[in-house]
């Protein structure tokens, strides 16, 4: 039996995140579904598909990974799996009959023998998947589906408790901490891993739930970690006030108070400043006291840009999401819901719009086209080179298609501020 | 359009004054109130307006609108392309 991670066709709801890599890639509890599902599943052979952009970089993340190949497809029994399904304790439903699952109208996953995929096997998987749907029996199952971006922070309280129970719990850590560190609460829900390294005065309290730290990870003088929580590998927390379900990946330098959120990895939030209910993808840096909100003062719902109109959360709390190589200068406010896509710059001072799309610049209270393609390229170079990642040519055009499917967007958005501008508006 | 009016379309554009105000020699700094941010988003805009690769230290040299036009002018000679 092999497994298959699939993109479906609402990738762009969780714009700005999956600009730059695919669903199945972003982090929810303390790994991606990627990582889960290897490391839940050892030996399992997986293969992908995803948007014909971001194939080259996801060959060079996971190494020789089978990528959107149809032909691989057909030679073994298979999973099918959705890249927004949340699986439960990271579980794949191997064994059983052949079956399509879905959740309100979605496919979250497909079992199927070999000889009934090669029979249906079409041009393309989303024909092929149409073609098994009304050859196999359809039941539908309740499934933690992750359709927008605030679903991955609502989840992610679940997920970082069962991924503790699942794998970290299980695996050997450090047996005692140093005598000026202090265990609230359950011991037992701590991993520390050997390689990482906390310092005196560190308070880590596991009253509400697991605190994993990652192999490399240091957590220095002065800083609480609540959990649930997960410190990622080779990531730092400077005096941190490091609140519960929040997960952070590696190599990041984090500090200030971060509650409730998601760091995909490679991002600084060094300072203080606080970080709620937000999405933070990689190498995005946030500067001294940028703050957001994740709670509007009327208590209500809070509203967020999704492919162009504000939608409804539902939600009371919900921070930011930013896509990835968006820099942050000292002192921004972020307001409740405010969606910033890839390679944003904002300079601080006032409240940013709720909305800025990816490779603007905001400045002065206007919206601008920034630097240009080449000269952000070269700066991130710069970013990256400093984690000793080199940026390759394939991650460069990816990020190329990006900037012009985002022109049109960008010009609209800017010429609409600039009139309202004229216009004495805010 | 001439280079010339495109030129002065951007600069204007972008520092939001009519393109009539501007003389040839409207200083970007004393006169548009130019800060750093400013140059960096103009040298961009003018390399994607103009297919060009504008090098930071020669763009600063440009003081002038007028300066701005002769540059490009001479750039897109230089490329073939004027």
């Amino acid at each position: 039996m092999k497994v298959c991670l699939f993109e479906d066709e609402k990738f762009d709801l969780l714009y700005p995140l999956t600009l730059t890599r695919a669903s199945f890639e972003l982090r929810c509890g303390s790994m991606t579904l990627v990582e889960r599902i290897r490391r839940f599943n050892p030996g399992i052979e997986a293969s992908f598909f995803l948007r014909d952009y971001l194939e080259p970089v996801l060959r060079e993340r996971l190494g020789n990974a089978v990528v959107n190949s149809l032909e691989d497809l057909g030679r073994d029994d298979v999973i099918l799996v959705n890249g927004r399904w949340l699986p439960e304790h990271g579980r794949l439903p191997i064994e059983g009959d052949e079956t399509v699952a879905t959740c309100r109208g979605d496919v979250v996953y497909v079992r199927a023998k070999r000889e009934t995929v090669r029979r249906s096997l079409s041009d393309s998987l989303q024909k092929t998947i149409e073609n098994l749907r009304s050859e196999l029996s359809v039941e539908e199952v309740e499934a933690r589906m992750v359709e927008y971006p605030w679903h991955l922070v609502q989840y992610n309280h679940e997920l970082l408790k069962e991924d503790f129970e699942a794998y970290w719990s299980k695996r050997e850590g450090v047996k005692a901490m140093g005598e000026m560190v202090s265990v609230v609460g359950d011991k037992s829900l701590l991993h520390v891993s050997r390689g990482a390294a906390i310092h005196p005065f560190v308070v880590l309290d596991t009253s509400s739930g697991p605190i994993m730290v990652d192999d490399g990870a240091r957590i220095y003088p002065f800083s609480r970690i609540e959990g649930p929580c997960y410190i990622g590998r080779d990531t730092w927390i400077v005096r941190g006030n490091i609140r519960e379900e929040t997960s952070i990946g590696p190599v990041c330098r984090v500090g200030g108070e971060v509650e409730a959120s998601i760091i995909q990895g490679y991002s600084n939030k060094y300072h203080t400043g606080f970080l709620g209910h937000a999405y933070v993808g990689e190498w995005v840096n946030i500067g001294a006291l940028t703050t957001n909100s994740d709670l509007k003062n009327d208590y209500s719902t809070v509203d967020v840009y999704v492919k162009g109109r504000l939608m409804d959360t539902g939600d009371l709390k919900v921070g930011s999401f930013i896509g990835d190589h968006s820099k942050f200068g000292i002192g921004c406010l972020l307001n409740t819901g405010t969606v910033v896509g890839a390679a944003c710059v904002m300079l601080g001072g006032e409240v940013l719009p709720k909305y800025i799309p990816s490779f603007c610049w905001y400045a002065d209270g206007r919206l601008r086209r920034g630097a240009g393609f080449r000269r952000t390229v070269e700066a991130e170079r710069r970013v990256m080179s400093r984690r000793s990642v080199v940026m390759s040519e394939s991650y460069v055009k990816m990020l190329e298609k990006i900037y012009q499917d985002t022109k049109e967007e960008r010009e609209t958005l800017i010429r609409k501020a600039e009139l309202r501008l004229q216009q004495g508006g805010l | 359009m001439s280079v010339e009016e495109k030129v002065k379309r951007i600069i204007a554009e972008h520092f939001r004054v009519s393109v009539e105000s501007l003389k040839d020699d409207t200083s970007l700094v004393d006169d548009l109130m130019a800060e750093s941010i400013d140059t960096v988003e103009l040298i961009a805009t003018f390399e994607e307006a103009f297919n060009l690769e504008i090098p930071e230290e020669e763009a600063e040299r440009n003081q002038t609108v007028g300066q701005v036009v002769e540059y490009i002018k001479a750039k897109l000679a230089q490329a073939g392309r004027c």
